[in-house]
């Protein structure tokens, strides 16, 4: 009955299977293909959760009406579990000609483990009754699938889908995926209604989604876009409960469709670039292999079924040999049987079984080198040879090939490991490994003698042999090296765009390594005297305003200043006070090159006050340098003089234009003096230039000189300092600490430069200079 | 300025330390036949101090007057052409530049830009034909491929081309260019001479320096005048009139490493070693280089070891360090050299105290 029953199936699938003709039957992959859900081989946990994720979409596709259904779908299983089966499919896709409900076609099929549906079932039931209450389609609207090939993954996709009644319309890498077609077909299955014959709503299936890294991106977007803008209008949840139709007219106007039809999604790589965005979104499953038994239970029945012979080890072995891929095992036996072969236990390991040349994901791989296999399974394994974990292990490491982001991963991960090493050796040979990679990866970049590549792996497998636990090891991928690299190489631009802002002759003694060995620590030291006071400069004595003076001068021949900076964005900058949650820190930010992780260096940090007076300083001085370069020239060219006129001296910014205007004759001394008039802080300036013997134009002024000009006041600073505290809010960098209480005498004009507020209008006679 | 700056000498007969060398460069350049000049020694020596003097002896102050160009230089490498930019730093005798900027790509700078730089002979005012200097730094960090290339550079314009090369260990440098130079080995100024000049410097600043107390930072210097100098102007910031028990503030980074020394004596495990890569990769981060992380490691545990082990230790870190230059991950070896001392040292730990 069994020949006739497959003369027919043959008969049949001439027409639709194109290699009939050689083969003249259908291979057995299709032909054994699970129909129902309880003829799965797949992991009983996976199994059950994708169908109860497919469930929790009932009340949305089907409305109310399904909860009927769906316990006859469940007592129909049952009944027919005890049914055998008597009828071949047709072919493999699944025919739906006469329109009806799928699930009476569903349990039709025999089981052959009873005690295995039944359980499951029942299982279901409890499940469905406690999901099946509430009415909103699952929290993750797409379900990924991933393991390696050959589980049955995309089997278990269809069977599920089509149990729980859906018209499985699939897309595989074989279709075209570019964004634009596959959106199109997307809706198509989410909106539209089957104009066929039977009126069952769609599952879609995305297979192979990792499969081409272009493609597969495309569909990716198009169902992230959809997810997400589902998530954007809840208005149309509340239409779910009334039945599709109402559902599509009510998302008709929306413009990017929401996604209201399950979709499953099948990878081989879970951990692919393309797939990041959508494992966040997803409910992701992760096949495991079926156990040995349970695939050798199956492939029996078949040998059976297929009349040929076949031991039970030999399957056994088989089934393990190929890591329970049962595509790779039936086809196998078909080919055998083909050949009027008997499968022998001593054939797997040689030509007659393919390998698979897959590669695995990286931490799968990490943890193949961590774990050790028992040893109960190693003793059963030995007949195959002692170099059989060798070679599982070389050929793993090879496929993957990416040896520079395994031994990185090995990097990472052996130190966590817990291996029992009392003196270290372990570890020792471990990195002596480690760095034999190192060479040999460097040697064979730079010779390009690629042959070398071979023996790369070797690496790896040692490490294996020396560290390998039986219990599961803890993977995290390899971020430190690259964190590293990334940030280092931001130090380094910081360093070399800080050498090139220093002046040449200064700058062009210094390189980039010789910074961070000799120059910055005693720098900080150097810039953060801690004799210095924070007091309103003319409280200074003549010593303490010549090391402000000093210390001015080195910051600007270092070309450091200090810059506002908002103290969250540097949590940990060293020279962090808090003040209004903005603070004041060097630019550039050289105290970060001492910032070491449980590192508290004994540096003094200046308060707010005085980094905000140095800042001051520091434009000045570099205005001054400006100024004095112009100055200088000016004088050489023997201007005339203007004496008497009154001039409205905007002064820092501005002064060195309007003292080109006052074509002054005089020579430097005079016009730096008028140029100083106001600030005490200047004169310090001028005092730098006397002490580093500089050619400055103020050598030959005392302080006396200087002070003279703002009679009334201790300084002519400080009249507008507090005017502008009190008149203008504007972005200021004078210290409150300074106002003082002079009462100003003439109404001033001032106006504010950017961050900067030294820019002063007011009448003055030539006069109140010379004095 | 700094003191490093302010008191750099500017002419070769004001040079302190390296008096001798000094003067035997000042006798090549009055003579008008100066060769090639090849300058290496350890950071800190005054290399690039020498070679700014011996421009002023040939070309008088002209020389200071330097100007930093940022350039790019398109470069045809057979069948592509590339954009390379170079920061040069000129005056009007002279060109400075670090070929090993360009990275990998140095043999173009040293085959196209330094030839074309070479090329073009100055002429000075009076009409006659001078000739123009080339300063390279960092001649150690070349490659093969560029150090090859340089050579023929370094025949063909001799006429009216000199190259002052500037490195810190001439070992990297191939045989080929040391023969065509003058070598001059500036060594690293003793505890003594480093002495003399700190005491120079506390002369023209009017300081006070108590007996004793400038031997102290000459000691801690590790014999590197610029920091040294960097370290006697902190103190003088942080604390005048200086007093013999004043701290002399200590390198960071260095003290990080002596953390991390203490931390591995501390204990020997995998854990440990573990914690320790983070403080190894925090340093490597800050751009020190991995060669004197190492080197200041061996000191710091050194330091800390019984007699019976310093030997051997040396030999392993002389050992992980050639690897650690051959290889590219340089956090390998010096885990891979962490973890050798620590199974050494928890060996002899047992051996002793059972």
């Amino acid at each position: 009955m069994l020949k006739a029953l497959e003369a027919s199936s043959e008969g049949q699938s001439v027409l639709d299977v194109p290699e009939a003709q050689m083969v003249s039957e259908q291979l057995w992959v299709d032909k054994y293909a699970p129909k129902s859900f309880t003829e799965l081989l797949s992991d009983e946990q996976t199994n059950r959760e994708v169908l109860l994720w497919l469930k929790q979409w009932d009340p949305v596709v089907f409305g109310s009406e399904i909860r009927s259904t769906s316990d006859d779908v469940l007592s129909a299983l049952k009944r027919h579990s005890s049914i055998v089966h008597n009828q071949k499919p047709l072919n493999s896709k699944f025919p739906r000609k006469n329109g009806g409900p799928k699930w009476n076609n569903g349990g039709r099929y025999i089981n052959s483990v009873s005690m295995d549906e039944s359980g499951s079932s029942k299982s279901i039931q409890d499940a469905w009754n406690t999901k099946s209450r509430n009415i909103s389609p699952p929290e993750q609207k797409v379900l990924l699938l991933c393991g390696p090939p050959g589980l049955g993954k995309t089997t278990l996709a269809h069977v599920a889908a089509r149990h729980c009644g859906y018209h499985v319309v699939e897309i595989n890498a074989s279709d075209d995926r570019s964004t634009s077609t596959i959106e199109a077909k997307i809706l198509d299955v989410v909106q539209m209604n089957s104009v066929l014959s039977n009126s069952m709503p769609k599952c879609l299936v995305v297979d192979e989604i990792d499969g081409a890294l272009g493609d597969g991106k495309g569909a990716v977007e198009v169902l992230l876009k959809m997810i997400s803008a589902e998530r954007k209008p809840d208005v149309g949840k509340q239409t779910f409960g009334k039945g599709q139709m109402q559902r599509k007219s009510a998302k008709k106007g929306s413009k990017t469709a929401s996604l209201s039809r399950p979709v499953i999604c099948i990878c081989n790589d879970l951990y692919a670039p393309a797939l990041r965005p959508l494992r966040h979104v997803a409910k992701v499953h992760i096949f495991v292999q079926p156990t040995v038994s349970r695939a050798v239970s199956r492939l029996t029945y078949i040998c059976n079924k297929e009349g040929m012979k076949a031991s039970a080890i030999a399957l056994t072995a088989l089934a393990e040999y190929t890591e329970c891929d049962i595509r790779s095992c039936l086809n196998t036996l078909q080919f055998l049987s083909k050949k009027k072969e008997a499968l022998n236990v001593f054939d797997i390991g040689s030509q007659v079984v393919g390998q698979k040349d897959t590669s695995k994901n990286v931490i799968d791989i990490w943890k193949e080198i961590f774990h050790k296999q028992r040893t109960k399974k190693m003793e059963r394994k030995s007949h195959k040879g002692s170099s059989f974990e060798f070679d599982s292990l070389y050929t793993l490491v090879s496929k993957r090939g990416d040896s520079d982001l395994i031994l990185d991963g090995i990097h990472e991960n052996v130190l966590r490991l817990n291996y029992h090493d009392p003196v270290m050796q372990k570890t020792v040979k471990c990195f002596n490994n480690l760095g034999v990679y190192d060479l040999l990866h460097q040697y064979i970049m730079h010779t390009h003698h690629m042959s070398l590549y071979v023996y790369l792996p070797l690496v790896a497998i040692n490490v294996h042999h020396i560290v390998s636990q039986v219990q599961k090891p803890n993977i995290e991928w390899p971020k430190s090296h690259q964190r590293y690299r990334t940030m280092m190489m931001e130090k380094m631009d910081i360093l070399n765009t800080w050498r090139q802002k220093i002046p040449p002759h200064i700058g062009r003694h210094l390189s980039a390594s010789s910074f961070v060995e000799d120059l910055i620590s005693p720098l900080l030291h150097i810039l953060s005297p801690p004799t210095i006071r924070p007091v309103a400069l003319q409280l200074l004595s003549d010593k303490e305003k010549n090391d402000l003076a000093q210390l001015v001068s080195k910051m600007v021949s270092y070309a450091i200043t200090y810059k506002t900076v908002k103290s969250d964005m540097l949590p940990q900058t060293l020279k962090c006070e808090v003040a209004d949650g903005l603070t004041l820190s060097l630019v550039p930010p050289i105290s970060d090159f001492i910032n070491f992780k449980d590192y508290t260096s004994n540096h003094y940090v200046l308060s707010v006050a005085m980094k905000q007076v140095l800042t001051h300083e520091v434009e000045k001085h570099k205005i001054l340098q400006v100024g004095n370069d112009k100055t200088g020239a000016l004088a050489n060219e023997g201007h005339e003089v203007i004496e008497t006129r009154t001039h409205n001296i905007p002064l820092a910014n501005a002064n060195y234009a309007t003292a080109v205007d006052m074509k002054t004759n005089e020579n430097q001394v005079n016009v730096a003096r008028k140029l100083n008039a106001n600030p005490t802080i200047v004169s310090s300036n001028l005092n730098t230039d006397k002490s580093s013997s500089a050619t400055d134009s103020g050598k030959p002024l005392n302080m006396g000189n200087m002070k003279k000009p703002s009679r009334s006041s201790s300084s002519f600073f400080d009249r507008f300092k507090k005017a502008n505290t009190k008149g203008v809010q504007s972005n200021d960098t004078s210290q409150p600490e300074e106002a003082t209480l002079q009462k100003d005498q003439y109404p001033l004009l001032f106006k504010f430069n950017e961050g900067f507020t030294n820019a002063v209008k007011r009448p003055v006679r030539i006069r109140e200079f010379l004095s | 300025m700094l003191w490093v700056d302010k008191y750099r000498p500017k002419t070769l007969d004001h040079v302190m330390v390296h008096t001798d060398i000094g003067h035997n460069l000042k006798k090549l350049v009055t003579e008008q036949d100066c060769p090639h000049l090849l300058f290496y020694g350890p950071s800190g020596s005054g290399k690039k101090t020498l070679i700014m003097a011996v421009l002023r002896q040939m070309f008088g102050t002209g020389a200071e007057k330097v100007k930093v160009e940022n350039r790019t230089w398109k470069v045809n490498a057979g069948s592509r052409s590339i954009d390379m930019e170079l920061t040069t730093l000129s005056s009007a005798n002279h060109i400075e530049i670090t070929p090993s900027d360009a990275g990998f790509q140095d043999r173009y700078v040293v085959q196209e830009v330094i030839k074309e730089m070479a090329k073009n002979r100055p002429i000075d005012t009076k009409g006659k034909k001078g000739f123009k200097v080339l300063v390279l730094n960092d001649v150690d960090k070349l490659s093969r491929e560029a150090q090859h290339s340089l050579r023929r550079t370094m025949e063909k314009y001799s006429a009216y081309c000199r190259l002052i090369l500037c490195c810190n260990s001439s070992s990297r440098v191939t045989e080929a260019i040391r023969s065509r130079c003058l070598n001059v080995r500036i060594n690293a100024p003793s505890e003594e001479q480093i002495l003399e000049v700190l005491e120079l410097i506390g002369k023209k600043e009017e300081l006070q320096l108590p007996p004793g107390f400038g031997a102290r930072i000459a000691e801690k210097s590790n014999r590197n005048l610029r920091r040294a100098i960097l370290a006697f102007e902190s103190c003088r910031v942080q604390q005048y009139p200086f007093t013999n028990k004043q701290t002399i503030p200590p390198m960071d980074w260095e003290d990080h490493i002596s953390e991390i020394a203490s931390d591995i004596m501390k204990e020997q495990s995998p854990k440990r070693l573990f914690q320790v890569r983070g403080k190894l990769y925090d340093l490597l981060i800050n751009c020190i280089p991995p060669e004197i992380i190492l080197k200041r490691l061996l000191y710091e545990l050194l330091r800390k070891l019984d007699a019976e082990l310093k030997h051997e230790v040396c030999h392993w870190a002389a050992y992980y360090e050639h690897r650690m230059r051959l290889g590219q991950k340089a956090i390998f070896h010096i885990e891979a050299f962490v973890a050798k001392f620590m199974s050494i040292y928890k060996s002899f730990l047992i051996a002793t105290f059972g």
